[in-house]
C-alpha cells in the first residue's frame, strides 16, 4: 500500500559495509515509507543478506560510510537489542540453536524487552502464555513448541515459522525478512507468507530478502529492487520480479558493466 | 610398611630389565645406536609399576612371568623359513612380508612403483622422530623395542599403492621375544593400506614399534591384527603425525594374549587432519587387554573419530584409556570418542577412561562410555522371531565385533578376522 | 565489537563478600604438634574418646604425604604457619540471640543471612559458624519439637556423645587422605544434624560458615545422620573475606542415611577466589562422602562452586543398602585463576543400586576446571545403573576444560553410561538473543543458566533462585 505521505520508516543512504575488512556494500540506498512491502532480490553474493545483518547491528560487520535514519534518528549508533526494542525486526536465514534456554522463557524476556520500550507493562508467565497461545495460530504452530529449547532439534520450516512467531509477538515497525522462504515445502511458505500478510498494517513496513520469485507469487511487494555489487542496481514494480524471473539474472551483469565503465 | 612393599616392587622390576639385558648380545648392525639408547633407558627405568598413573589399572604379572634370562630376541622367525606352513595364501593384490625384527624382509622382494626402501641416512634422520612427535620415545615398552630390535623396515610411499602391504610376524617358539620396528614416510598425496598380522603363542613377547609419518592430503590405514594365545604377551606403539589434510585410519582387533597393550598416538602437527581410531579387544580366561590412546591436536579444523570396543568375558580384564588434547591453537576441533563395552561374566572386568583436556573454546568435543551385558531388547526382539537365545547372543556380539571389523583393509579378509574373535574360547 | 572478550569482561565481578568484621578474636599460636591437638581439646571440654581420635588421626597425618594427582597447582602450604583455633571472644554460646555481639549479627546480616527473631527465613533453621566456632542456631526448639537435633558439633559432642562416638569417622576415616587426617585431628566446629526414625524434617537446614581471620585455617566437621525413614534437606553456605593470602579450608561432611531414609545436601560455595592475578583466596580441599547404609535410601548432592583459589571436592556416595541411591549434580565457575577439581565417586555395592551425575563446568578467564568422577560397580552390585552426563561450557580461549571420569565395572547385570560434551557461547547465538531485545548481560546468563538448568531445578526451591541470581552476579559487570 504506497502512500507518499505515510512516514518514513527507514531511510538508507550511501551505505557502505565490510566484514573481515572485506568491502560488501558498496553503496546503498533504500527508502522504506510505512505500509509498504519491499522486496530486495539478487544472486548469491549480491549484498543482500549482508544488508539485513548490518540493519540488525551484526558485531561481525563494519559500516565504512553512509548512514542508516529509523524513523528519523540515528539507527548504527544502538546495539542489536536496542534497535529490536523499539521495533526493527530481522528474520533469520538460518535461525541459530541454543541448547538449555527454553523457547517459552526466550519470548517472554524477548516481548517483555519490546513492551518496556513501548511503555506497555510487562507480562508474568500466565499473561504471556495467553498472549503466546493466541500468536501460535498466527503461525499454526503446536504449543510443544514452546517448551523445547530455542530452535533445537527443529525442522527448518519449525524454525522458520518460530522466527513469524517471534514477529507477531514483538510487533515489529520494520520487519526484514532473511531468504525466509529457503528450505521451506509448499505448505510451509504459504503458512510462512500467511502470518507475514496478518501482521502488515499501514504503520509498519516489510522488507523481503529473497531469491526466488516464488514468495512474491504469496507476499504481494511495492517495490522491487535488485541488487548485485553491493549496490541496488534497479527499482521497479512487482513486474521487475517477474520480468527477473523470465529473463534470469544476466542482464543484470550487462548493466553492472555498463556501470563499472561509467 | 607402604614404603618398604614400594622398594621390593621396585627391586623386583629392575631385576627383570637387568636380567634381560644381560645376555643381549653386544648392540651392532645397523641399529646399534637405537639399541644402546635403548638398554640405557631399561637399566635407568624399571618396568611400569601400578603406582603410575598410566599403568594403574595395567597389573604387569604375565610379562614378569616371562622369564627373562631365556627370552631371546635373536631366534630365527619360524614363519619366514616356511611361509606356506599352514598360512593363509595372501589375498590377491597384497605384498605380504615376513619381519622377525632381525632379517631384511625386503630381501629377494619387489616393490611396488611408489614404494622404495629408505636409504640408510634417510632412516637414521627420521627414526624415532614421530616417537618424539607423539611424545612417547621414553615408554618402557618403546624402549624394549628399541634395546633389542636389530632391524626396522623403512619404507617411503611417493604415490598411491594399489597393493595392500601385508606385514606379519609370529613369535610362536618359547622364550622368543619378537621386536618389531616399521616406519612409513607417506609423502604428499601419497595413499597406503598397512595390514599388520600379530600372532603369539606360548611363553612368547611381541614387541611393535611403528611410526608414520603422513604429508599433506596422504592417506594411511592401518589395520592391526593382533592374535594371541596361552601366555603370549604383546606390547605395540603406534606413533603418527600428520600433516594438514591428510587421514589416518587406525583399526585393531586383539585376541588372546595373557597380556596385551596397545597404544596409539596421534599428533596433528597443524590440525586440519583426520584421524579415526577404531578398536575392538577381547579379554577372556584371565587377560588382560589395554588400549591407551592419546591424540593431540597442535593446530585448528582437526577431526577425530574413536570407537573402542571391548568384550571381557571369564576373568577377563580391560582397560581403556582415551586422552585427547586440545590446546590453545587448536580451535574448530571436532572430536569424537565413544567407548562401549560388554561385560559378559561376574568376574570380568571393565576399567575405562575417557580423558578430554581441552583449552580452546570454538570445539566440538564429546565422549561418551557404556559398560553393560548384551542389550535385553536386543536380545528378546530377535527371540521373538524364532531365534534361540544362544544364535541371538551370537548374532549380537557378531553385530558388535563387525562394527570394528569391516574397516579393516581387504586383504584381510585371508585371515578370517570375524572367525578368529567370533570362536568359542 | 569481540564478543569473546566482552564476555569474558562480564565474568570479572568484584566479590561482594570481601569485608573484614573488626572483631577481637581469641587465637592460640601459629603451628600444628601434638600439644595443639591437646588444646583445642581442651577448649572444647571434649570427653576422652575424641582427644584419642584427634590425636591418633594426627599421628596417621604426620606419615602421609599430600596428595599429587588432582589437575591442580600451588605453592607448598606451611602447616606450621597456620593458626587452627580462632574465635570470636564470648566464651559462652548464647541462650538468647539479644546476646550475641551485634557485630556478629550485622555480619550475617550484610551476608544476607539475618539471624533475628524478626528477620529470619521463615521456613530455614540456620547454623551460623564464624571462624572456628558455631554463633548461634535459629528454630532449634522447633526441630526439637519433632525430635530433630541441629546443633553445632561442639554441642552435639556435650549432649549427644554416644551419637557422635558411633558415626563420627564411620563414614570418612580420618585415614582417607591428606586432608581428613589433618581435619580429625584439629576440626573446631560445624554441624550436627540428626533426623529420628521415621521422621521427616520440618524445615530446610542450613549451615553459614564465614572465615574471617585471615591467618586462620577452616577445619570445619559435619555429621548428618537420618534414622530408619527419616528425610532432610540441608544446605550450607560460605563466604569470607578478601586476603592477598591463602587460607586453607580442608573440612569433613559425613552422611548416613539408613533404611528408607533420604538426605539432601546442597552447597552454595563462594568463598573468596583470590584476585584475577590469582593471589589470594581460599584452598577448599574437602572431602563430602554419603553412606547409604540402608536399603531404599537415598543420598543427593547438589553444589554450585562459583569461588575458592583452588577446589579440591569429590562429594561422593557408597551405595551399600539395596535399591539405593546416590545421586550428584554439580554446577562449577571458574574465572581469573581459579583452578577447580571436581566431580564425585559413586560407588556401588548393594545390589538394584542407582546412580546419576549431572556436572556442568563453566570455565572463564585462565582458570582451569577439571572434572573427575569414578564410577565403581562392584561384584555384588547387580542390576546397578549409573547415568552420568558431564557438559563444559569455555568462555574465551584461554580458560581449561579437562574430563577425566573413570568407570570401574566389575558386574555384567549392571549398565553404566556416560556422556560428555563442550560448548561455548557463540556469537551468533548471542547475536540472536540480541536481536530479539535481549540485552547482551541478560543473553549471557540466559544461556549459562540454561546450561545449568538440571542442576538448579535440583536445589531447594528457596535457594534456587539465590544460585541463579549468585552466578549471574559472577557474570555481570560493565559490557565494553
Amino acid at each position: 500500500m504506497i502512500r507518499p505521505d505515510a512516514d518514513l520508516l527507514l531511510d538508507i543512504v550511501d551505505l557502505h559495509a565490510t566484514v573481515a575488512d572485506q568491502p560488501i556494500l558498496k553503496g546503498v540506498n533504500l527508502s522504506i515509507r510505512a505500509g509498504e512491502i519491499h522486496a530486495v532480490m539478487g544472486r548469491n553474493g549480491s549484498g543482500k543478506s549482508t544488508l539485513s545483518k548490518v540493519l540488525a547491528g551484526h558485531p561481525a560487520y563494519s559500516v565504512t560510510a553512509g548512514s542508516v535514519r529509523y524513523r528519523g534518528s540515528d539507527l548504527l549508533d544502538l546495539d542489536p537489542e536496542q534497535r529490536a526494542r523499539i521495533g526493527l525486526f530481522l528474520g533469520f536465514q538460518y535461525p541459530v540453536e541454543i541448547p538449555g534456554v527454553s523457547n517459552l522463557e526466550f519470548l517472554r524476556v524477548a516481548t517483555n524487552a519490546r513492551r518496556g520500550e513501548l511503555g506497555k507493562e510487562e507480562l508474568d508467565t500466565f499473561a504471556f502464555e495467553d498472549v503466546v497461545r493466541d500468536r501460535l495460530k498466527v503461525v499454526q504452530m503446536d504449543a510443544a513448541f514452546l517448551e523445547r529449547s530455542v530452535n533445537e532439534g527443529f525442522s527448518g520450516g519449525e524454525k522458520k515459522r518460530n522466527e513469524i512467531l517471534q514477529m507477531a509477538l514483538l510487533e515489529p515497525v520494520v520487519a526484514i525478512l532473511d531468504e525466509t522462504d529457503s528450505g521451506l515445502d509448499i505448505d510451509a511458505l504459504r503458512i510462512v507468507a500467511g502470518g507475514v500478510n496478518q501482521l502488515a498494517t499501514p504503520d509498519n513496513a516489510t522488507l523481503l530478502i529473497t531469491h526466488y520469485q516464488r514468495l512474491l507469487d504469496v507476499i504481494t511487494p511495492d517495490f522491487v529492487h535488485v541488487m548485485a555489487a553491493g549496490r541496488i542496481l534497479r527499482t521497479g514494480g512487482k513486474e521487475l520480479a517477474l520480468e527477473l524471473e523470465e529473463r534470469g539474472y544476466d542482464w543484470v551483469d550487462q548493466e553492472l558493466a555498463v556501470l563499472e565503465v561509467a | 610398611m607402604v614404603v618398604s612393599s614400594r622398594l621390593a616392587d621396585r627391586a623386583v622390576n629392575d631385576a627383570w630389565a637387568r636380567r634381560l639385558l644381560s645376555h643381549l648380545p653386544v648392540p651392532s648392525g645397523e641399529l646399534e645406536a637405537v639399541q644402546v639408547r635403548g638398554r640405557e633407558a631399561l637399566i635407568r627405568q624399571s618396568l611400569p609399576s601400578r603406582r603410575q598413573e598410566d599403568w594403574r589399572f595395567t597389573d604387569l604379572t604375565p610379562l614378569k612371568a616371562l622369564d627373562p634370562l631365556s627370552l631371546n630376541p635373536l631366534t630365527a622367525a619360524v614363519g619366514s623359513s616356511l611361509p606356506s606352513a599352514g598360512w593363509p595364501a595372501p589375498a590377491p593384490g597384497s605384498l605380504r612380508l615376513w619381519l622377525d625384527g632381525r632379517s631384511d624382509p625386503l630381501a629377494g622382494q619387489t616393490l611396488p612403483p611408489g614404494l622404495s626402501r629408505l636409504s640408510s641416512d634417510d632412516l637414521h634422520q627420521a627414526l624415532g622422530r614421530s616417537l618424539a612427535g607423539c611424545d612417547c620415545e621414553q615408554h618402557w615398552p618403546v624402549e624394549l623395542n628399541q634395546a633389542t630390535v636389530s632391524h626396522c623396515l623403512a619404507l617411503r610411499v611417493s604415490g598411491v599403492i594399489a597393493e595392500t602391504l601385508e606385514l606379519v610376524c609370529v613369535a610362536d617358539a618359547q622364550h622368543t621375544l619378537r621386536p618389531v620396528r616399521v616406519l612409513l614416510l607417506l609423502e604428499e598425496k601419497a595413499s597406503l593400506e598397512v595390514l599388520q598380522v600379530q600372532l603369539g603363542s606360548g611363553a612368547s613377547l611381541s614387541s611393535l614399534v611403528v611410526e608414520a609419518q603422513l604429508g599433506r592430503q596422504a592417506h594411511l590405514l592401518h589395520g592391526l591384527l593382533a592374535l594371541g594365545e596361552a601366555e603370549a604377551c604383546f606390547l605395540g606403539h603406534l606413533a603418527v603425525e600428520q600433516a594438514s589434510e591428510s587421514r589416518f585410519r587406525s583399526v585393531m582387533a586383539s585376541r588372546g594374549w595373557a597380556l596385551s597393550r596397545f597404544e596409539p598416538r596421534i599428533t596433528q602437527r597443524d590440525g586440519a587432519a583426520h584421524t579415526e581410531l577404531k578398536a575392538l579387544q577381547l579379554a577372556e580366561r584371565d587377560q588382560l587387554a589395554d588400549t591407551h590412546s592419546q591424540v593431540r591436536f597442535l593446530g585448528p579444523d582437526g577431526a577425530l573419530e574413536q570407537l573402542h570396543k571391548a568384550i571381557a568375558a571369564d576373568q577377563g580384564h580391560s582397560v581403556f584409556n582415551g586422552a585427547v588434547a586440545v590446546p590453545r591453537q587448536a580451535q574448530r576441533t571436532n572430536a569424537n570418542q565413544l567407548s562401549r563395552n560388554l561385560l559378559l561374566s561376574d568376574q570380568a572386568r571393565i576399567d575405562t577412561k575417557p580423558q578430554l583436556e581441552i583449552v580452546a573454546d570454538d570445539v566440538r568435543c564429546t565422549h561418551g562410555a557404556t559398560v553393560s551385558r548384551l542389550q535385553a531388547d536386543q536380545l528378546f526382539y530377535l527371540q521373538s522371531r524364532g531365534i534361540d537365545a544362544a544364535t541371538a547372543s551370537r548374532l549380537l556380539r557378531r553385530g558388535f565385533c563387525q562394527e570394528v571389523l569391516r574397516d579393516f583393509p581387504a586383504a584381510a579378509a585371508v585371515w578370517n578376522p570375524l572367525q578368529r574373535l567370533m570362536v568359542e574360547a | 565489537m569481540s564478543t569473546t572478550s566482552t564476555v569474558s569482561d562480564l565474568v570479572s565481578k568484584p566479590y561482594q563478600y570481601g569485608f573484614v568484621t573488626d572483631i577481637e578474636t581469641e587465637k592460640i599460636d601459629k603451628g600444628l604438634s601434638e600439644d595443639v591437638v591437646r588444646l583445642i581439646s581442651a577448649k572444647k571440654n571434649e570427653p576422652a574418646f575424641l582427644l584419642a581420635f584427634r590425636l591418633k588421626a594426627f599421628r596417621q597425618w604426620l606419615r602421609m604425604e599430600e596428595p599429587q594427582w588432582a589437575a591442580v597447582n600451588h605453592p607448598e602450604i606451611d602447616y606450621q604457619n597456620i593458626i587452627y583455633y580462632a574465635a570470636p571472644k564470648q566464651q559462652e554460646k548464647k541462650a538468647s540471640l539479644d546476646e550475641v555481639d551485634p557485630k556478629l549479627l550485622e555480619t550475617f546480616e550484610k551476608l544476607g543471612i539475618p539471624l533475628s527473631e524478626q528477620k529470619r527465613l521463615s521456613n530455614v533453621a540456620v547454623d551460623a559458624v564464624f571462624d572456628s566456632v558455631s554463633i548461634a542456631t535459629t528454630y532449634r526448639e522447633k526441630l526439637a519439637e519433632h525430635g530433630v537435633v541441629f546443633c553445632s558439633i561442639s554441642e552435639a559432642v556435650k549432649d549427644h556423645p554416644e551419637l557422635i562416638e558411633r558415626y563420627l569417622g564411620s563414614v570418612v576415616p580420618a585415614s582417607d587422605n591428606y586432608f581428613t587426617a589433618l581435619n580429625s585431628a584439629v576440626f573446631s566446629d560445624g554441624s550436627f544434624v540428626f533426623i529420628p526414625k521415621g521422621v521427616e524434617c520440618p524445615m530446610e537446614l542450613s549451615t553459614y560458615f564465614r572465615i574471617n581471620s585471615g591467618d586462620t585455617g577452616q577445619f570445619e566437621r559435619t555429621l548428618i545422620i537420618a534414622e530408619e525413614g527419616a528425610s532432610v534437606s540441608y544446605l550450607e553456605g560460605c563466604t569470607a573475606p578478601m586476603f592477598d593470602t591463602n587460607q586453607l579450608h580442608a573440612a569433613v561432611v559425613e552422611l548416613v542415611a539408613l533404611d528408607d531414609a533420604s538426605i539432601k545436601y546442597s552447597t552454595v560455595q563462594n568463598w573468596y577466589a583470590g584476585d584475577e592475578s590469582g593471589k589470594g583466596g581460599i584452598y577448599n580441599f574437602v572431602t563430602k562422602r554419603g553412606h547409604c547404609r540402608g536399603d531404599r535410601s537415598k543420598i543427593s548432592w547438589t553444589q554450585v562452586e562459583t569461588g575458592s583459589a583452588i577446589t579440591w571436592k569429590y562429594p561422593s556416595c557408597v551405595l551399600q543398602g539395596a535399591d539405593s541411591v546416590g545421586e550428584f549434580y554439580s554446577v562449577a565457575l571458574t574465572n581469573n585463576r581459579q583452578q577447580a577439581d571436581t566431580g564425585t565417586k559413586m560407588i556401588h555395592v548393594g545390589p538394584r543400586t542407582r546412580s546419576t551425575i549431572v556436572s556442568k563446568g563453566i570455565s572463564a578467564g585462565h582458570s582451569s576446571n577439571s572434572y573427575r568422577g569414578l564410577v565403581q560397580i562392584g561384584p555384588k552390585a547387580v542390576g546397578a545403573k549409573n547415568y552420568s552426563q558431564c557438559d563444559s561450557m569455555l568462555i574465551g580461549d584461554q580458560a581449561a576444560a579437562n574430563t577425566y571420569p573413570y568407570i570401574r565395572s566389575q558386574q555384567p547385570e549392571s549398565t553404566v553410561e556416560h556422556e560428555a560434551s563442550t560448548c561455548r557461547i557463540s556469537a551468533d547465538q548471542l547475536f540472536y538473543l540480541q536481536s530479539r531485545g535481549i540485552g547482551f548481560e541478560e543473553a549471557v546468563s540466559m544461556m549459562v543458566s540454561g546450561f545449568c538448568r538440571d542442576v538448579f531445578n535440583q536445589l531447594p526451591m528457596e535457594f534456587a533462585a539465590e544460585a541463579d541470581k549468585l552466578l549471574a552476579l559472577k557474570l555481570e559487570g560493565s559490557v565494553g
